[in-house]
């Protein structure tokens, strides 16, 4: 303590002078607005440079922790390229395929997307995918994939579409059956039990259908173009009122893995659906 | 003191000579302190007379930070200007220290301080030539005020 004030008598007047000085800065700072700011913005400087030199010797001495850490997010970030590589195979296998099927698909667009959400145990289920109506999915649209017919879209937002798909009760697609050279068409719908399985009905009774016989769209729909896989006959039947034969049909798409998906834009469906009105309304009018 | 005080704030004050800020006669006030004076009450009655402009003159903190600069200096200067053989308690002033020394002296002290009061104006060395211009015409016109302010004053108490 009398260190301190032998100290405080020897140094007093650089004392009083750096208190004073200081009290003045502090009063120049505060009181005005121009000095203000340009203290606040070297003060910033300062201590940005201070902080950059400090966490430069602190990164120093972490290098081997953050190495390891670095290690560990390229292992995760191979391992979702590889994922993201098979995935855009698949999806170009989707278009290839298709396209190589059916020439008339060359009208047509697909619009990639993902199955973000899906139900498989309910009797109206449904799938989300993540491209609305901003990617150009509209609804009404029809969905596939590599394996087949997926469903179709029902509502859309701007970055997201809900889709029907093939294993909803309320779910009607219109398919053929190639028997030789002959098409037999029915409708396909699903009921409620396995995903894997829906139904064809209406089948004449009079065509002679086989087990392990291709379904496919008959292209009568604006949502399908013609000849996309459906599934596989497995089982025939009589239907309820044994008028018509009601077919089991193995669906391809096995919607328990779907996951990459593309939705078709027609770009002729507007002229098809503007023409067809014309012709009604020119047959109303006579 | 009230006279220079009154001198700086209804003349000084409104004197902008090529648009640069008023001279800073309350300095002379630091100045003519006589020698012998305790530092540390130099400091700090420069302080009170820095705060007393920046009040009057809007400038907080500037004539408080160079005036205090001022009464820093002053022993040191005076002792740089003053002829070895003079008496203890010398004030400042043509007669005591000669006109030439005089004059050195009062140039000297307001170059310091109006150079300190203007770089805190423009807080930067960005603005060399508007602040060795600011410093040098607002020097010229203080010391225009000192002599005058010298000539009407009453005679000093301590002379040789």
């Amino acid at each position: 303590m009398r260190y301190l004030i032998e100290l405080y008598l020897k140094y007093r007047f650089w004392l009083i002078f750096i208190l004073l000085e200081v009290v003045s800065m502090v009063t120049l700072v505060k009181f005005n607005k121009y000095q203000g700011s340009v203290y606040f913005t070297t003060a910033n400087t300062v201590s940005g440079a201070w902080y950059s030199f400090t966490s430069g010797i602190s990164s120093f001495f972490d290098m081997q922790a953050e190495n390891e850490r670095l290690e560990h997010e390229n292992e995760m970030l191979r391992k979702r390229l590889n994922d993201l590589r098979s995935g855009m195979k698949e999806e170009d296998n989707t278009v290839d395929m298709l396209t190589e099927k059916n020439r008339n698909l060359r009208d047509y667009r697909f619009i990639s997307a993902h199955v973000i959400n899906a139900t498989l145990n309910r009797a109206n289920n449904v799938l989300t995918i993540d491209r609305g109506e901003d990617d150009g999915v509209k609804e009404s649209a029809g969905v596939v994939c590599s394996s087949g017919v997926v469903g179709i879209v029902y509502k859309t937002s701007a970055h997201y579409a809900m889709v029907v798909p093939l294993i909803n009760e309320k779910s009607i697609v219109s398919c053929k059956v190639d028997i030789d050279s002959t098409r037999v068409f029915g409708t396909l719908q699903w009921q409620m039990g396995s995903p894997q399985f829906s139904f064809l009905n209406d089948i004449p009774r009079h065509e002679v259908v086989k087990e392990g016989m291709e379904v496919e769209t008959n292209g009568f729909s604006d949502i399908f173009p013609e000849n996309i896989p459906v599934g596989k006959v497995t089982k025939v039947d009589d239907s309820s009122d044994g008028l018509s034969y009601s077919l089991t049909v193995k669906l391809y798409t096995d919607f328990a893995k779907l996951r990459n998906v593309s939705v078709i834009a027609d770009y002729t469906r507007s002229e098809r659906k503007l023409l067809e009105e014309k012709v009604d309304s020119m047959i109303n009018d006579k | 003191m009230l006279a220079i005080l009154f001198v700086q704030i209804v003349i000084c004050n409104n004197i902008h000579v090529f648009g640069y800020a008023p001279p800073v006669l309350l300095a002379y006030l630091t100045m003519k302190f006589h020698r012998g004076s305790s530092r540390e009450s130099l400091l700090v009655w420069g302080f009170i007379i820095g705060l007393i402009f920046d009040i009057f003159s809007n400038t907080m903190g500037k004539g408080m930070a160079a005036c205090t600069l001022l009464g820093m200096l002053q022993p040191y200067l005076l002792g740089l200007f003053s002829p070895t053989e003079s008496v203890d308690m010398l004030v400042p002033s043509f007669k005591t220290l000669g006109f030439d020394r005089y004059i050195y002296y009062v140039i000297a002290s307001l170059l310091i301080f109006h150079f300190f009061f203007y770089l805190l104006e423009d807080f930067s060395f960005r603005h060399p030539k508007i602040l060795l211009t600011g410093t040098f015409v607002s020097t010229l016109m203080a010391v225009l005020f000192v002599i005058l302010a010298d000539v009407i004053t009453p005679k000093d108490k301590y002379v040789d």
